[in-house]
């Protein structure tokens, strides 16, 4: 066989499989999203900018929109603030390679879980009447808290959850990566009587600027698949509180209704508007690491 | 004496850290072996008399099992059709692409950045007119997107690094493409493959919004866990926990395996 006979063959199955779906998927949400289509019959007729039109005017919408901001905006800095804390505790607290493997084996398990097995984890958690939370809390004199039911609280606590699952799991990911850092410059530095909070602040973190703004990405690329967390958690309420918009997309196309054509505009301007900007930061990204 | 106080203080730090990563999953294991009277006490209780009725009472029920058994046949059938394609691709790009390899594996990549949503409501329609919704092909078809681009990602690197001399020696020798992938590069990347497909069989395990839009009858395990809110009056906590820990139990048992994926990236050099 040629060389130019294996590459044909390796890669066209794969890459033409995966560009078949892909574009079946968009071509079909453009397609939707002009039509009137619903789930409820088979026919419809070509409405043309209408569904888009609509959703100018949807405050429910515009109020997904902001949730959806706000959700990755609090899980990628959450995430990666607590991960860089944790790694630089545990970095200059645990020096036992023994001890370090056991925290590390610890901080993975919770990033394994299926999304749907943590938000059950925590729904018993937070409970207000069984949950060990509030048991906590009632000892030292505070609560019963509704975790899921306050609105000005439901988000912030299924975005915990996530940062639970994913700030432990980048802690043990920075931790190794600390420990693959040249040791001169940290010696120099403590020559110098730096403090350890200068040491990682000026020294070690800026080494990991590349690591670190790869991670910031791969977050915020995961943060927009939370559908399944805040679903079984919350299922968006109260009202509309922890409503991201792939909630708000699965509610009109698939739960009430099914208005698919309506949903599909949605999801258009969700993906042009993640495609659009994951891909410039994605190439800024990179080069701004190297 | 203020140093000994400094350690003992780090130390309940991070016993309360190991506690914050495992407490939740182990008071939930513990939950799965208790009665409902045990759970629903004012004062959490960690002395009880343990049961087996939450397991019986979910592995009799037909629905679970079920779920289980579309999960299982889901799951491997996509990560091995994924695997089949997508590893030999893996190689060809990192061995055999040098100007357009980059471009195609930023589109694989950008598959990632597709809200799942935008995949789901399309396909529940064009499901419906093909005929193949709520079908266990139509699941696996749609986790091929996942499992394909997943393992690509995930496979090119390890093939990246296997020694280039030995793959140069072996097409010296007059070993075509084909049998230097398959003789050389494929044992040699092996470990690192295997998890990259156990990462990809995560992925896919516990995937909810696809499963719960493509499919109604036969519909995977984490639909069904999510749909066990209220069998009868009372939410039936003790149940949902044994579910919890059934649906938890596969992607623990590979917790190893995944550290020594972490350890081999980390080392060749993050990107």
């Amino acid at each position: 066989m040629t060389r130019k006979r294996f590459v044909i063959l390796s890669l066209v199955p794969a890459i033409g499989l995966l560009a078949t779906l892909a574009l079946v998927s968009i071509a079909g949400a453009v397609w939707f999203a002009l039509m009137n289509r619903t789930l409820r019959s088979p026919d419809y007729d070509f409405v043309g900018a209408y569904n888009f039109l609509r959703l100018l005017r949807d405050h429910r919408f515009f109020n997904a929109l902001e949730i959806s901001a706000i959700w990755e905006l609090v899980t990628v800095t959450g995430t990666l603030v607590v991960a860089v804390l944790l790694a630089v505790l545990i970095y200059e607290t645990v020096k036992k390679p023994l001890w370090r493997n056991l925290i590390c084996f610890a901080f993975l398990v919770p990033v394994l879980l299926p999304r749907v097995a943590a938000a059950f984890i925590w729904r018993f958690l937070y409970s207000p009447s069984l949950g060990a939370i509030n048991y906590l809390l009632g000892l030292v004199g505070i609560g019963p808290v509704e975790f899921l039911a306050d609105p000005s609280l439901a988000l912030i606590s299924v975005a915990i959850v996530d940062i639970w699952q994913w700030g432990l799991f980048f802690t043990v990911i920075l931790l190794k990566l600390m420990e693959t850092l040249p040791k001169d410059p940290v010696e120099a530095a403590k020559l110098d009587n730096a403090r350890t909070w200068e040491i990682h602040a000026y020294i070690t973190l800026p080494m990991l600027k590349g690591p670190l703004i790869s991670l910031a990405l791969v977050k915020a690329v995961e943060s927009l698949r939370s559908f399944d967390l805040i679903f079984v958690m919350t299922g968006g309420g109260p009202g509309t509180a922890t409503e991201t918009l792939d909630l708000y997309a699965y509610q009109m196309g698939i739960n009430m209704g099914g208005r698919i054509s309506y949903a599909s505009a949605m999801s258009i301007l969700l993906l042009i508007v993640t495609t659009v900007v994951f891909t410039i930061i994605w190439k800024a990204g990179k080069k701004w690491a190297n | 004496m203020g140093k000994l106080i400094s350690t003992t203080l780090t130390r309940a730090l991070l016993a309360l850290l190991i506690i914050v990563a495992l407490g939740p999953i182990l008071w939930t294991v513990l939950g799965a072996f208790k009665e409902l009277r045990d759970i629903v006490t004012p004062v959490p209780k960690l002395i009880f008399e343990p049961t087996l009725d939450n397991f019986a009472t979910i592995l009799r029920n037909p629905t679970i099992r079920d779920g289980l058994m579309h999960s299982v046949i889901v799951v491997s059938a996509s990560v091995l059709i994924g695997a089949v394609l997508g590893i030999p691709a893996a190689h060809t790009l990192a061995r055999h692409a040098r100007r357009w390899g980059d471009d195609v594996q930023f589109f694989v990549l950008s598959l990632r950045f597709m809200p799942p949503v935008a995949i789901a409501i399309p396909f529940i329609v064009i499901y419906l007119d093909l005929g193949i919704y709520d079908t266990l092909f139509g699941l696996i078809l749609v986790y091929l997107i996942t499992t394909i681009s997943t393992v690509i990602w995930l496979a090119v690197p390890a093939f990246e690094r296997v020694p280039h001399d030995i793959e140069e020696a072996a097409a010296m020798e007059g070993c075509g493409p084909a049998e230097v992938f398959w003789r050389f590069s494929l044992p040699l990347a092996a470990p690192s493959l295997f998890g990259a497909l156990v990462f990809t069989f995560v992925l896919v395990w516990n995937e909810l919004l696809l499963a719960l839009t493509l499919a109604a009858q036969n519909a995977t395990l984490p639909v069904v866990a999510a749909s066990i809110t209220s069998l009868g009056k009372e939410v039936p906590w003790g149940v949902i926990n044994a579910a919890t820990v059934l649906l938890v139990l596969p992607p623990l048992v590979f917790i190893g395996l995944l550290m020594g994926l972490l350890n081999t990236m980390v080392r060749s050099g993050p990107k």
